[in-house]
């Protein structure tokens, strides 16, 4: 009965996985095989014939350049990156903030955050796009950036505020008395405390604007400054989608962010340890 | 290397006082004990001296220097909190070793200080070790050596041994005081421990809701307690408290402890209470014991029965009655008592303290 009951808690297991994995397993395998067989029917889940057709021509290795991935890719990891970077040390300052002091107002500024990331993206595509024209930094990386910040921190703030907190306050304390300034606490105690939970902050940030896409259409619209998620969109002509295409610029998208989530992962698990206090 | 002083210092969370007008002069190498129930402003008080709590009005001297603007870092005064608060990503040394780290000092030196501390703390095996990977009394030693390495100007302990288990808290207490010896610094400390408090105390300071109640040497807190609260705080089992009725008989003056129990006044005292008609007697629990004789002019005896005993080995303790109060004797040649058994007790008349009903201040 024992063995019954577990053997089908698995194939319930089993079942969900592939309910979740199933798109992806599908974009995978389109992205290896020509346009036809995608839209034939019956579905056909494993390719007759493979190719990696799409990826040379989108990273150009000979002849023509359907879409310029390459230079896509460039443009995400370089807005992705510094929009991560940047929302992370304001997070994390702030986060502290809102973790160690007490200043007037604060519930209602820790209010104030978290309800501007209530706010549906899209709602400010048009005032932005707006804004930023007349700035002068539409389909620029810095625009994007800047957007993206001001999306990431308030996340990264409320997720690096919960990971202070739990560190002792004690702990500051006793190396300040040990002949710390309050940065110097901060740097060399606090903040190697709180890495895994702002490690996890960082992913989440990079993920955001990863695969952000509603925004950066309105905001990014030339190849100089497009990201993938608005590359893709290339791959859809007048009449025609070309989906294997789609789906290898898909790839070229979820496969870094696999790799970044499983590196980073390795290391929030092992800073979970707090043996300094008693227990 | 300091004495430490406070003029005046209160701090106040909101309309919280904690700490109020406190007075206060700590000579170089004092060992000064605070206790107090829970909430009477003694982890406030520490950590004003340390710098981390800002101070609403008075003035703290650091080895005759104002401080009261400065950085906790710039205090050269060392903490141990309750929970050790041990760095958990450095190990034993790193830990040890950090506060020379931070000052810039060469790594020789570190290296020189560190063993040193390593060595009075017994700590050579745990080096290389991670707090986590240590005991409770381990991680408690680890973080009495980060204070030393510093050789601040004074030691702050805030119940640093409260974790700790029974016996292991008994062995720490004489390593502290032995360090104490060693190291020629002023301490304040902080505990809930009587025992702590009695054995390690120069002077103890006796607190209650932000106010000092008494200052003392271990002895005269004890002996000569100026009110109830400290009467009855220190020591354990704490003091007997009766109220009594003052009767007064054939030119003498008694206390009428229960219906028909009178204890006379001592002489001495009689003077002090002609204006009054009720009193609050204090007797320890050693100054009313069983007797077998009843001849002495310094006891009162009186007989009464057993409510409940309480052997102990070295001692018993008996629970009876006066006045539906419990009270307690302790004898200290036990044998096998029996509940209801009546006794003859005899009262130590020099040694009861008379305190009065309103002010509860000492009468003398
Ligand atoms: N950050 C704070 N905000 C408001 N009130 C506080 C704060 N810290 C302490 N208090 C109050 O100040 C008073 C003194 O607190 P303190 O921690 O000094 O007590 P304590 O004597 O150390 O008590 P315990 O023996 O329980 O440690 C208490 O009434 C406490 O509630
Ligand atoms: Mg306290």
């Amino acid at each position: 009965m024992k063995q019954i009951k577990k053997i089908g808690f698995w194939f319930l297991v089993l079942f969900i996985l592939l309910l979740v994995c199933l798109p992806g397993i599908w974009i995978f395998v389109s992205a290896f095989r020509p346009n036809p067989e995608i839209l034939s029917k019956p579905a056909n889940w494993i390719p007759d014939r493979w190719t990696i057709f799409e990826f040379t021509q989108m990273f150009s290795i000979k002849g023509y350049v359907s879409v310029p991935a390459f230079k896509y890719l460039m443009n995400s990891i370089i807005i992705s990156f510094f929009s991560t970077i940047i929302a992370i040390t304001i997070g994390m300052m702030g986060g502290y903030a809102f973790a160690r002091f007490n200043f007037k107002g604060k519930n209602k500024i820790f209010l104030g955050l978290m309800l501007a990331r209530a706010v549906p993206g899209i709602s400010l595509s048009l005032p932005l796009f707006i804004l930023f024209a007349k700035l002068g930094i539409i389909n620029t990386s810095i625009g994007v950036i800047i957007v993206y910040v001001a999306m990431n921190v308030p996340f990264t703030i409320w997720l690096t505020d919960g990971f202070f907190r739990q560190i002792p306050k004690e702990m500051s304390e006793v190396a300040r008395t040990d002949g710390c300034t309050r940065f110097q606490a901060f740097w060399n105690i606090e903040l190697p405390l709180a890495g895994p939970g702002i490690g996890a902050a960082a992913i989440f940030a990079f993920l955001l604007s990863w695969n952000e896409y509603a925004l950066a259409s309105v905001l990014t619209r030339t190849i100089e400054s497009k990201t993938l998620p608005i590359g893709m969109m290339d791959y859809l002509d007048e009449f025609t989608i070309n989906w294997a295409g789609m789906c290898a610029i898909a790839v070229v998208m979820i496969v870094p962010a696999i790799i970044i989530t499983f590196m980073v992962q390795k290391h929030l698990v092992s800073g979970l340890t707090f043996g300094g206090v008693k227990g | 290397m300091a004495n430490v002083d406070l003029k005046n210092l209160t701090k106040k969370y909101g309309d919280v006082i904690a700490v109020q007008n406190m007075d206060l002069n700590i000579p170089h190498n004092e060992f000064l004990v605070l206790v107090g129930p829970s909430g009477c402003g003694k982890s406030t008080t520490l950590r004003m001296i340390a710098g981390l709590e800002e101070i609403t009005s008075g003035e703290i001297y650091i080895g005759d220097q104002l401080v009261n603007e400065k950085d906790p870092k710039d205090r050269n005064v060392s903490m141990v909190f309750q929970n050790y608060a041990l760095y958990p990503h450095m190990t034993v040394k790193e830990n040890l070793g950090f506060s020379l780290k931070i000052a810039k000092v060469d790594k020789k030196e570190i290296e020189q200080r560190v063993k040193e501390a390593v060595q009075i703390l017994g700590l050579d095996e745990l080096q290389k070790r991670k707090p986590s990977q240590l005991s409770g009394g381990q991680r408690q030693r680890v973080a009495m050596g980060r204070a030393i390495v510093r050789r601040p100007d004074a030691f702050l302990f805030d119940e640093p041994l409260s974790n700790l288990d029974a016996k292991l808290r008994t062995q720490m207490r004489t390593e502290i005081k032995k360090l104490h010896q060693k190291l020629q610094t002023t301490i304040i400390y902080v505990t809930h421990d009587q025992v702590e408090a009695m054995t390690l105390a120069d002077r103890i300071i006796i607190m209650k809701d932000g106010y000092i109640e008494q200052i003392g040497s271990p002895i005269e807190v004890f002996n000569n307690p100026i009110n109830v609260f400290v009467a009855t705080f220190i020591g354990s089992p704490p003091m007997n408290i009766l109220e009594a009725e003052i009767i007064k008989r054939d030119g003498k003056i008694y206390f009428e402890l229960d219906q028909d129990v009178l204890m006379p006044c001592p002489e001495s005292k009689a003077s002090l209470l002609s204006q009054k008609n009720k009193v609050i007697i204090g007797i320890r629990s050693e100054d009313i014991s069983p007797s077998n004789s009843n001849t002495s002019d310094e006891f009162w005896y009186f007989e009464k029965n057993i409510d409940l005993a309480e052997p102990l080995g070295t001692e018993t303790q008996l629970f009876i009655k006066l006045k539906n109060k419990e009270i307690i004797s302790r004898m200290y040649n036990p044998r096998e008592i029996e509940i209801g058994e009546q006794i003859n007790f005899a009262v130590n008349l020099n040694k009861i303290h008379i305190f009065d009903n309103e002010t509860k201040k000492i009468i003398k």
